[in-house]
């Protein structure tokens, strides 16, 4: 009889080895959610001079747990006209997706669910399933305010899913594999894709943020605007799930971020101790993480036709431009590194630097037409 | 030991794009059609997976489950909400529809039955490089052609909803 890792026979292995991986995911991305939302509240309470949590445990750390246990307790309620199925169902569709995704994320050397051949492709696959959960839950809470926070996360999502593939592309162009652990092999020094591929991570950090529904592009669920969007007519563990997928997803666009531009589980003393490599990970995708939570405590909300305009006049074409550079200089010098790092970061100086400048032009021209539309205004007046 | 598993989900796959795609055209629930739409994309996904074209069946859900789907829904929404189920009351084409269905259904069948050899599963996610080799070799010119045509498609929209600005 063969054996296996520790002694089992490898066909119980390998139920054995899903049941844990499974498990480990859960443990992962519930306890995650729970100290992201723990982080965040501490976060916003420091950048607006206040104490955040502090009463429940040390520091308040049990504050989210305690949080959680009420949301299970909750009296599971549906209002009477909502659509049953769709509306039970449509926290499934969001969460699950995100858990799958954790199953090709390079945690470390030898610690990954699947090596996957098409990995990145699998993640941006199931990253645009969430949309469909989203809009169902919409369409079913039978709410204006929820419709409206469906439409708007359907046209939101779709659109911004274009320049953060267009971003994904760029880095597979450059390291030439789809699979998260040859990427991340491919930059095992300090010279890591962020400097080389600069530009593609901008497009990326904006798109991720849109898909992640996070500040400023937090329009379906816009207190100030629409009670709550898709999530008005939840409560209790659904409406828990739905945060809870949110989390996941800010975890996953995370480590998608470590991963393809920062070098994902390489740092000092990894070689030695491989197992010090999900500790860099686990580090370069929580920096990503709070850098999500800083952006919210930050900047306001956009408005929707500035936010489709920016996706679609500004950094579709310039991811296009991006594309168009990379494949080039990769075709036309054998080693193209530093090309594609100087059009990569020209790019990101033309964006910084024009951006500002037409949105001065934007504000003078609205300034004049106010100043047209009151003189006439006045002008009417004084007859 | 495992080897039960394979027909099972052919099973499983089938029945699911058999059974959700009768119910897309039976069923009289707008939005359930769209999510069955959505089931039975995902279903022919699997059977992908079953072939071994882990690629394929990626973009198979990316496109069809994560964009197409959306749209309708998009569309679904700006739909009657007070009365969830609705039919068309004239619709009288059914016999028509079943003739015109079985004339086009005939011949793939009888294709879908005269391959003798079924397809080698090839190893996982190995279908990348012969997709893209292909796809820019022997069918570059249909590849090209099919993207002047979406980008046609792009422009034509775009003039379409584009207001008149006095």
């Amino acid at each position: 009889m063969p054996i296996g890792p520790f002694g089992i026979d490898p066909t119980i292995w390998a139920v054995l080895r899903l049941v844990i991986a499974v498990a480990l995911t859960v443990f992962l991305v519930l306890n995650g959610a729970l100290v992201q939302i723990f982080l965040e509240r501490k976060i916003q309470a420091v950048m607006q001079d206040r104490v955040g949590p502090y009463h429940t445990g040390p520091f308040g750390l049990l504050q989210t747990f305690a949080d959680a246990i009420k949301l299970l307790g909750k009296e599971d309620i549906r209002a009477k006209l909502t659509d049953a199925p769709f509306f039970l169902a449509a926290p499934a569709i969001v969460f699950s997706p995100m858990l799958a995704s954790f199953v090709v994320l390079p945690f470390g050397p030898d610690f990954t669910g699947v090596n996957l051949n098409v990995g990145l492709l699998y993640l941006t696959t199931l990253g645009s399933m969430t949309v469909l959960g989203i809009v169902i839950a919409g369409w079913a809470s039978n709410n204006k305010y929820s419709l409206m926070g469906g439409l708007r996360s359907a046209g939101q999502l779709i659109s911004y899913e274009v320049p953060g593939i267009l971003g994904l592309v760029t880095v597979v162009l450059y390291v030439g594999s789809l699979s998260m652990v040859d990427i991340t092999n491919a930059q095992p020094g300090p010279l890591v894709n962020a400097f080389i591929l600069p530009f593609a991570f901008l497009t990326y950090f904006i798109a991720a943020l849109a898909e992640t529904n996070r500040n400023p592009f937090d329009l379906p669920e816009a207190e100030s605007e629409l009670v709550a969007g898709f999530l008005t007519e939840y409560s209790g563990m659904r409406w828990g799930v739905f945060f809870l997928a949110e989390y996941g997803e800010v975890t996953v666009v995370s480590a998608i971020m470590a991963t393809l531009w920062f070098g994902g589980w390489h740092g000092p003393g990894v070689d030695a101790v491989p197992l010090l490599g999900v500790i860099w990970f686990t580090l370069k995708t929580y920096f990503f993480v709070l850098l999500f939570m800083w952006i919210r405590a930050t900047l306001p909300r956009l408005r929707i036709d500035q936010l489709m305009g920016f996706c679609w006049k500004v950094l579709i074409p310039l991811a296009l431009v991006n594309i168009l550079l990379t494949a080039v200089l990769i075709l036309a010098f054998p080693d193209p590194r530093l090309p594609i790092a100087v059009a990569n970061w020209a790019l990101v100086g033309l964006l910084v630097v024009g951006l500002p400048f037409t949105q001065r032009r934007r504000l003078l021209r609205f300034r004049t037409r106010t100043r047209e539309s009151v003189g006439t205004r006045d002008a009417r007046l004084a007859r | 030991m495992f080897d039960f598993l394979e027909p099972l989900f052919f099973a499983l796959f089938a029945l699911g794009i058999i059974g959700a795609g009768a119910a897309v055209v039976l069923l009289r629930r707008i939005t359930a059609q769209a999510l069955l739409m959505a089931f039975t994309f995902a279903c022919m996904a699997g059977m992908f997976l079953l072939l071994g074209a882990e690629t394929i069946a990626l973009f198979q859900v990316l496109i069809y489950v994560g964009a197409i789907t959306i749209l309708i829904l998009f569309g679904v929404m700006f739909t009657k909400q007070e009365e969830r189920a609705y039919g068309l009351f004239f619709q009288k084409q059914a016999p028509l529809a079943t003739g015109l269905a079985v004339i086009v259904a005939l011949p793939v069948v009888i294709l879908a039955f005269s391959f003798k050899d079924p397809a080698t599963p090839s190893a996982r996610g190995s279908d990348l490089i012969p997709l893209a080799t292909s796809l820019f070799t022997d069918y570059a010119f249909p590849f090209e052609v099919a993207s002047v045509l979406l980008l046609a498609a792009l422009v034509g929209a775009i003039v379409l909803v584009k207001r008149d600005e006095q």
